[in-house]
């Protein structure tokens, strides 16, 4: 068969469309970004594994000087009166204004 | 506006104001070409068209979590930072009253070499301290350090939760982490009735502003008064987390500003330091040193595993010989885990990584289906590591060609529609 140089223009028209309609891009490119992601996430695993002395909290000699039960600065221990005080919160109710904007019409995913 | 690190930042440093009303990221519209990548990875849809252009904005900044999501993801560089404390801590640095104290975190330093041409992840902690020690900081303290700090608090809340379960006003199951900024709002806004379940625990820079001027103040012999604390985080929403009115409790401001890594890496250019040839120095005592547990807050899951190193030897009086729980590592989506500790049985974990995810875990536990003792959340998918205030993955914008193809396809679309 033959091809004449309205049939090739056609294919053309058709392969690109398929090409370009075919994938999601907003995915792929996400899909791209989480590769980046994984390599700085290799990097982290890898610090803990081989770069740092001690691998858990309550094994930093730092830690166990600020919760000192003599002399520590938190000598209560974690979650003790001054822990409660300085290193403790509340949490706020922010769901009015959201309500308010959606009874005005506004849509939200949620 | 200034440009940074490829991104647009308004230079306002705002003071005492509600950061409830504030636009941390905005569209500019004369950018904006309506290809709807940002909607596209906002789990609130705070960001949406606001036209039949499809230009889009972020419509209130009630429903905005301030991840930053949308800014790193544009193609076309549209979406700006509306706040900026680096005018504000340059002046800080030049007077000599002022003692200023610099917190980074975890994630920026696996990030910070990439604007200095180092591959993607590369690790660049010690020259990072150094460069901020040639910027003039006073004390190179560590939220790392905090990190370390947040665990033995929140790690300890956890066993006490799960130890007073069936007395009387036992606080309840699961418990959520509290360490992201983007998730705490998301809990406040859309399930304030699972504030409850919320780790009272404030986040490690929460913790660190407090701690700075307040022991380090007592073992560095400087007044309170005269420390200016520095946040450096791999974030945007930490820029809105700093400005809570009710983070006061060092009897000052507990944070007085907040950067990210692009911002740092802004000021160590300015400055003319030649980063890549720093050597490595460590961060000042006391509030410097860390563990390995504390870097991997960076990553989505690393909160779960770093807490799990803890209550594993609390609740089993034993132990835990290899540290690694590999487990609980989360790359993208919803991960759970039995942990199994001797003496105590299984400990039920989940980890979600973006706030659809978290939504899921939510819904659960409001329908009081949840199984789990303890959840982690992070808003951005994979953890810190991928915060908001990030060096931009060069692809996105490399990708324009692709979502220009798609634009123009989308627009064809949207006319056989309606034709």
């Amino acid at each position: 068969m033959k091809m004449n140089r309205r049939g090739f223009m056609k294919a053309c028209g058709v392969m690109a469309g398929y090409a370009v309609l075919g994938v999601n891009l907003t995915k792929e490119a996400v899909a791209s970004a989480m590769d980046f992601v994984a390599m700085r996430q290799k990097s982290v695993y890898n610090a803990d594994a081989k770069l740092y002395k001690f691998r858990k909290s309550q094994d930093n000699p730092m830690i166990k000087k600020i919760y000192d039960p003599k002399k520590g600065f938190l000598h209560d221990g974690p979650c003790g009166h001054k822990s409660h005080h300085l290193l403790h919160t509340h949490y706020i109710d922010r769901s009015a204004h959201l309500q308010a904007l959606k009874k005005k019409g506004l849509k939200f995913k949620i | 506006m200034k440009q940074i690190e490829g991104v647009m930042y308004q230079t306002s440093a705002p003071k005492g104001k509600d950061p409830d009303k504030l636009f941390f990221v905005q569209v500019d519209a004369d950018k904006c070409e309506g290809c709807g990548s940002c909607e596209e990875v906002c789990a609130t849809g705070a960001i949406q068209s606001i036209n039949d252009d499809d230009i889009h904005q972020v419509v209130d900044p009630a429903a905005c979590m301030n991840c930053g999501q949308c800014l790193v993801n544009c193609p076309y560089g549209a979406i700006y930072e509306g706040v900026s404390y680096v005018d504000e801590i340059l002046e800080k640095l030049k007077d000599p009253n002022t003692i200023v104290v610099s917190m980074p975190a975890p994630a920026v330093r696996y990030g910070l070499g990439e604007c200095f041409g180092a591959p993607t992840g590369t690790y660049v902690g010690g020259k990072m301290h150094t460069a901020l020690r040639k910027l003039g900081f006073d004390y190179i303290w560590d939220n790392e350090f905090s990190a370390d700090v947040t665990i033995m608090e929140e790690g300890t809340e956890l066993i006490q939760r799960v130890n007073e379960q069936g007395k009387k006003d036992a606080r309840p199951l699961p418990q959520f982490t509290s360490c992201c900024p983007g998730w705490v709002k998301f809990a406040e806004t859309f399930y304030p009735d699972l504030m409850p379940n919320l780790s009272s625990c404030k986040s490690p820079i929460g913790m660190l502003g407090p701690l700075t001027k307040t022991y380090g103040a007592q073992e560095t012999k400087i007044p309170g008064k005269k420390i200016y604390s520095v946040s450096i985080m791999p974030c945007i929403a930490k820029k809105y987390e700093g400005m809570r009115p009710e983070l006061d409790d060092s009897g000052f401001r507990d944070i007085d500003a907040t950067i990210n890594t692009r911002e740092l890496a802004y000021m160590i250019k300015q400055a003319g330091i030649n980063f890549n040839s720093l050597p490595d120095q460590r961060p000042d005592p006391v509030l410097g040193d860390s563990t390995g547990a504390a870097t991997i807050f960076g990553n989505s899951g690393g909160v779960m595993e770093a807490a799990l190193r803890l209550a594993y030897e609390v609740l089993s009086g034993q132990r835990l010989d290899n540290p690694d729980i590999k487990v609980v590592r989360t790359h993208e989506g919803i991960n759970t885990a039995d942990v199994k500790v001797p003496g105590f049985g299984t400990v039920k974990v989940a980890v979600a990584s973006g706030l659809d995810n978290a939504a899921k875990l939510c819904d659960e536990v409001r329908a009081g289906k949840s199984p789990y003792h303890f959840i982690e959340v992070m808003t951005c998918p994979g953890g810190c590591v991928n915060g908001g205030g990030q060096p931009l993955d060069p692809e996105i914008r490399a990708s324009l060609f692709r979502s220009t193809v798609a634009q123009i396809n989308k627009r064809f679309r949207a006319r056989k529609a309606s034709a």
